[in-house]
């Protein structure tokens, strides 16, 4: 369309001028050209320029005020022409809702003619090209709102930041829009950070950032924070909605129970070892805290392929298996202890030590560390275990017996 | 085969049996754990002794064989007392060697100077020939001249006793002769151990072969009968280049014998007995060499012992009619007891520096 810039700035005049005079009032909205097929559409009204024909020798115009539906059809209205100096004059009036049309130039292609409507608070209005066919309703707004917090764990004391965002996603204009942030028990406004967000969102527009602010975590727990809510309106028909966003979840940790923290280490004196030999661990517990820790209990797992050959003092075997038990550990306490195993078998091995404690708070805390893979090898004479059984016992047997020759025939010459 | 008996008494009669066990077995030091001795008859060993220790330093004869006459660590070369513990105790030794069973002949080897040696075994060959008639025979070491006075006397009269004892004849071994064995003490008594061993295994092996020319124990009999009843050994060993007839020699040489002696003179009987691969033993020279002995003392017996491939040895075993060596020793043994006399009188003026002594009995220092 050749005039569109031109249009809507009178246009934008046109309706700020009339929301400043009030609804009751005859707005004139539009007086410029419009060409023969176009039309101008005011909320869900349309009117259009029919036809520019020549009559008796003279141009004459003619217009259709149409009335569009939800559903994209559209009802003609019925207006009253009359025709005053060669100009005519459309009118439209349903109860207090007035629209009309003044000629006031009329050419072959175009006319320009002078809108005035009563009784309508203008939301929408807009020239269109090509006819009702291309006018589009006015429906109603909507808004999804959506609320969103940058942590959502944290503990008491910790600032969040929460930005609330919204997009109209309806077929009308949300207008005079507020935004109840929602501030939810157990968290403290701390402060706005955004609040400058626009009051109107117009149809199809992307999510807005609409409010920011900064609350701080001051219980302990999982909240769903309440939802933010935004009221906004419609001047076409002269509702008022309201929209809720969604409830993130953030949970804030108890404030700290001073608890004893034991640290578990094992080491093994060798990462390598041959079939036969043994390995020695160091066990390390350390209580980290200044809380003591009671009922302390040790227990390093043997690996099947391995046996327990010795331990500190402090390692008891009970029911075949090595322990070790305290009964307490003091603030910052640390100690080692060892135990010693011989490899029965080959393979990879890895020692597990398991730990429980009383944390001092009366519950049990319990650690698992491993050693680490250490490698069992073949022992220095395993090949030997390879020969058949007489391979050892016959030169045994012959040493043996050669051994008790010599001892019965020394004993012989003693005396 | 003959059944023999070989009793060891006294610390030198212990070794030297030792010695012949250790020959038996074959002569190393570890023969005895692999080796059966190698006696041609039947031998039985008999060490007995006074002093323990003795027996425990025997190495290669078995314990049961070690008689220790108890109560006592040796004589301390007293024969006087030595005799009586031998009548104290000769029922036990006389038990002993009867549970060995029969013998055909039996050696009694002793030193004639020691302690438990020269006093025991004229005595236990006086009794063994009381209760058996096989012949027994003395093999006596006589002592190294310069050993001392009680040795000298102990060997005169020992030697007398065992004369007087009803043997069948004395062997003489001479340590005085045997002393260019050379070497330390131990290696010296060791040699002369082992080269009398050598000589006794050898005469139980002529007396119980079988021969091309046999010589029997009759045979050997009839040369112990001989002479004075004094006898010794004489032996030698060829290396194969070595004619027969020298080697027979060099075993009635000096070097040869166990005793020193002129057997061209002083000989009364002989038994020659060669061993050795038969290519050595060229009888021609055997003959002249034993005609040329047996023009001197009279008969000669003589064995060979065929062994292929072994180098000539000849063992010569001769009885004495007289012998100087042993005249010496006697006059060596007089000029002894005349010492020993003179210490006894000087002991007679120590014990009256006693009574002088005496004379302050019951008396104390008056200050």
């Amino acid at each position: 369309m050749k005039n569109n810039r031109i249009i809507i700035h009178t246009l934008l005049f046109i309706f700020i001028m009339n929301s400043s005079i009030g609804v009751t009032s005859a707005d004139n909205i539009y007086d410029e050209k419009i060409y023969e097929g176009d039309g101008y559409q005011i909320n869900n009204y349309f009117i259009e320029v029919s036809d520019i024909m020549l009559f008796s020798g003279d141009l004459a115009l003619e217009v259709t005020i149409y009335q569009l539906k939800p559903d994209g059809s559209y009802e003609e209205l019925t207006t009253s022409t009359t025709v005053s100096e060669n100009k005519r004059r459309f009118k439209y009036q349903s109860g207090s809702v007035e629209i009309t049309v003044n000629e006031k130039n009329l050419t072959s292609q175009y006319t320009i003619v002078d809108i005035t409507t009563a009784g309508i608070v203008i939301e929408y209005e807009t020239a269109v090209d090509g006819g009702v066919s291309n006018a589009k309703y006015i429906g109603e707004p909507s808004l999804i709102l959506t609320k969103e917090v940058d942590k959502t764990n944290v503990e008491i004391g910790d600032i969040i930041r929460v930005t609330i965002k919204a997009k109209n996603t309806g077929n009308g204009i949300a207008k005079r829009i507020s935004i109840d942030s929602g501030i939810t028990p157990g968290f403290t406004f701390k402060s706005n950070i955004y609040t400058t967000y626009p009051t109107e969102l117009g149809i199809g527009s992307s999510f807005t950032q609409m409010f920011i602010y900064e609350i701080q975590a001051a219980d302990g727990g999982t909240f769903s924070l309440n939802p933010a809510t935004a009221t906004y309106s419609s001047s076409v028909f002269d509702d008022e909605y309201s929209s809720t966003s969604n409830r993130p979840s953030v949970t804030v940790a108890a404030e700290a129970v001073e608890t004893s923290v034991l640290d578990l280490k094992v080491t093994a004196d060798e990462t390598k070892i041959k079939r036969g030999d043994t390995i020695t661990f160091t066990i390390h517990v350390q209580n980290l805290k200044d809380v003591p820790a009671s009922t302390i209990r040790i227990d390093p797992i043997i690996p099947g392929n391995m046996t327990y050959i010795s331990g500190s003092e402090d390692v008891n075997i009970i029911s075949e298996k090595p322990v070790i038990q305290e009964s307490v550990y003091g603030a910052r306490y640390e100690k080692d202890y060892t135990i010693t195993l011989k490899a029965d078998e080959i393979g990879s091995n890895e020692l597990i030590v398991k730990l429980t404690y009383d944390n001092g708070t009366g519950i049990v805390s319990k650690k698992e560390i491993s050693s680490g893979t250490f490698i069992i090898e073949e022992g220095e004479f395993d090949y030997l275990a390879e020969y058949p059984l007489y391979i050892y016992v016959t030169p045994i047997l012959i040493v043996v017996a050669i051994a008790g020759w010599l001892y019965w025939r020394r004993n012989q010459f003693r005396m | 085969m003959l059944n023999v008996l070989i009793v060891g008494v006294g610390q030198c009669g212990n070794r030297i049996l030792d010695s012949i066990n250790r020959e038996a077995f074959g002569g190393g030091k570890f023969s005895k754990y692999y080796s059966r001795q190698k006696f041609p008859s039947q031998v039985e060993t008999i060490a007995i002794n006074t002093a323990i220790n003795d027996l425990k330093e025997l190495r290669n004869t078995k314990a049961k064989d070690r008689i220790h006459i108890p109560n006592l660590h040796g004589l301390g070369a007293n024969r006087l007392l030595g005799k009586q513990c031998f009548i104290d105790n000769k029922d036990m030794v006389l038990r002993n060697i009867s549970e060995r069973g029969d013998f055909d002949v039996a050696f009694v080897i002793s030193s004639s100077s020691g302690g438990t040696g020269s006093s025991f075994s004229p005595p236990l060959i006086k009794e063994l020939k009381n209760r058996y008639d096989y012949p027994v025979y003395s093999i006596m070491v006589l002592p190294f001249r310069e050993e001392g006075t009680i040795y000298l006397q102990n060997s005169a009269f020992c030697l007398k006793e065992m004369r007087d004892s009803g043997t069948d004849g004395i062997i003489l071994a001479d340590n005085q002769f045997l002393k260019n064995v050379g070497g330390d003490i131990q290696t010296a008594y060791d040699g002369i151990n082992k080269m009398i061993a050598e000589r006794v295994l050898f005469l139980l092996e002529a007396l119980d072969s079988e021969m091309m020319m046999v010589t029997d124990l009759g045979d050997f009999k009839t040369v112990m009968a001989g002479g004075a009843g004094f006898a010794t050994i004489g032996f030698a060993k060829g290396d194969g280049n070595t004619p027969i007839k020298n080697v027979i020699h060099d075993s009635l040489s000096p070097n040869g014998l166990l005793f020193s002696s002129n057997v061209y003179e002083e000989g009364s009987r002989a038994m020659i007995i060669l061993r050795g691969d038969r290519k050595h033993l060229n009888i021609d020279d055997i003959s002249s060499e034993i005609e040329k002995l047996s023009s001197h003392i009279g008969h000669v017996f003589k064995g060979v012992i065929i062994r292929n491939g072994e180098a000539p040895k000849v063992l010569s075993v001769l009885t004495l009619e007289t012998t100087s060596e042993l005249d010496n020793l006697y006059t060596l043994a007089v000029e002894a007891i005349h010492m020993e006399r003179d210490k006894r009188g000087r002991m007679a003026i120590r014990k009256e520096a006693n009574a002088t002594f005496s004379k302050i009995d019951g008396l104390e220092p008056e200050y």
